[in-house]
């Protein structure tokens, strides 16, 4: 009995033994090589397994992954348009505002005239006349021969009025005359239409010096546009000898093509001056 | 049927010509999409009264425009008339007299309103205007003349089918 009790006790001394020696050489890091040597195929093994699970498990699971991602892709999608939208829909709010802001800034540099905000909702179905279609009239206090104009200058006149419609000619009809100056001559002219859509500048006295790119304004004589409204500029000039006067060609500060607000000058009259015409 | 369809399509026509076809120029020339409708509508419509519509129609163009108001009224009824006369005598193919008729209204027209020009003394040059104005102006008409054709042909159908089921 005392020899079993022995024989156990030195086994259980020396496992113990062994035991703190292995935790004191692992402690110590004496053991790591042995381990790494170990453990290297088990985690190779762990990771070829690994990876062919998932592969497994994508095979059979992927259209399922496949359809969520489309379903994703047109959420994201129409909440791209929507957004896209939204942004479109900003941008044209600030070219309107910019439009108004300079109509706006047009009507506070001149504040001796009246002005009345319009749209421009369409363009004279004959391509032989320069007209344009606004959506004020009459009920709003629009009349004949009232002038328009954007913040940039000038774009004609009344020339027709229903109750909540006009129609305005504008300067480069080939009826419309404008009686302007040359800010820089300090001579009268006219600036007349043409059946193109061109505006020309005509009776410039022969001698004058007139510089391309000078400012043309309206100089208010005939009674049909108040003065000191920007016109245009002058574009190119030609001067025959045999002539009494010069010509050009002007560019319109305003693109007409594009014109897309005006200002009706309310408390501007037209003079008729025919009975004065002898 | 046939008449609300037909005033229905000339109020739109209207509107797009004022609003969207007088700003798309070619040069200096654009296309008049309600001459187009009413030659449609005289080539495939068969009611007795349907020149009212287009009379009351070239009143309501010849009061917003700058050109004298017979004008277009003259215009229109004259491409209607002949759309019919040319429907029921001369060529069976509808497409076929749809140019015939768009090139020759387009032409009447145009010369129209350049003698108007000419008699309010409008300084204009003729040559300008045959080819930047009058030119580009007809291949326009004659390129929305397919379009307008089928559209018209299929609103033409579909009101006189109705009506005849009625």
């Amino acid at each position: 009995m005392k020899l079993k009790f022995s024989l156990r006790s030195i086994r259980n001394t020396i496992i113990a033994l062994v035991v703190m020696g292995l935790l004191f050489l692992s402690v110590a890091g004496y053991l790591t090589p042995f381990f790494n040597f170990s453990t290297n195929p088990i985690i190779r093994t762990q990771s070829w397994l690994t990876e062919r699970y998932t592969a497994f498990r994508d095979f059979f699971n992927s259209p399922k992954d496949m359809a969520t991602l489309r379903e994703q892709n047109t959420l994201l999608q129409s909440q791209l348009a929507q957004a896209q939208g939204k942004v479109i829909e900003q941008q044209e709010r600030l070219s309107q505002i910019q439009i108004v802001t300079g109509l706006l800034d047009f009507a506070r540099a001149n504040p001796e005239h009246s002005y009345l905000a319009a749209n421009v909702i369409g363009r004279e179905v004959s391509p032989y006349r320069q007209y344009i279609i606004i959506d004020v009239g009459s009920s709003q206090g629009v009349t004949h021969g009232m002038p328009v104009v954007t913040d940039k200058g000038l774009v004609g006149r009344i020339d027709n009025v229903i109750s909540n419609a006009a129609r305005v000619e504008l300067i480069t009809d080939a009826n419309s005359v404008v009686n302007v100056r040359l800010q820089n001559a300090s001579v009268e002219a006219q600036v007349r239409g043409s059946l193109m859509g061109e505006a020309t500048l005509e009776l410039v006295p022969q001698g004058t010096d007139v510089q391309i790119g000078d400012a043309i304004l309206t100089s208010g004589l005939g009674g049909n546009y108040p003065p000191n409204i920007f016109v245009g500029q002058v574009l190119a000039m030609q001067s025959k000898q045999n002539t009494l006067f010069q010509s050009g060609s002007v560019q319109p500060v305003v693109d007409f093509a594009v014109v897309s607000a005006v200002m009706v000058i309310t408390n501007f009259s037209q003079v008729d001056i025919a009975p004065l015409v002898p | 049927m046939t008449y609300f369809i037909g005033a229905l399509s000339f109020i739109l026509a209207l509107m797009l010509q004022y609003g969207i076809v007088s700003q798309t120029p070619l040069l200096a020339g654009f296309a008049d999409l309600i001459l187009l409708v009413v030659a449609s509508w005289g080539l495939h419509q068969r009611t007795r009264y349907f020149w009212v519509v287009i009379l009351v129609m070239g009143a309501m163009v010849g009061a917003i425009s700058a050109e004298p108001m017979l004008i277009p009224i003259v215009v229109y009824m004259a491409v209607y008339l002949a759309a019919i006369w040319v429907r029921e005598r001369i060529l069976q193919s509808p497409l076929l007299a749809m140019f015939f008729i768009v090139f020759m209204g387009t032409l009447f027209q145009h010369l129209l309103y350049m003698v108007s020009l000419f008699i309010s003394r409008t300084a204009f040059a003729w040559r300008e205007a045959i080819f930047n104005i009058l030119l580009p102006s007809l291949i326009l008409n004659m390129l929305l003349a397919i379009p307008v054709h089928a559209l018209i042909q299929e609103l033409a159908r579909t009101s006189q089918t109705k009506a005849t089921v009625i």
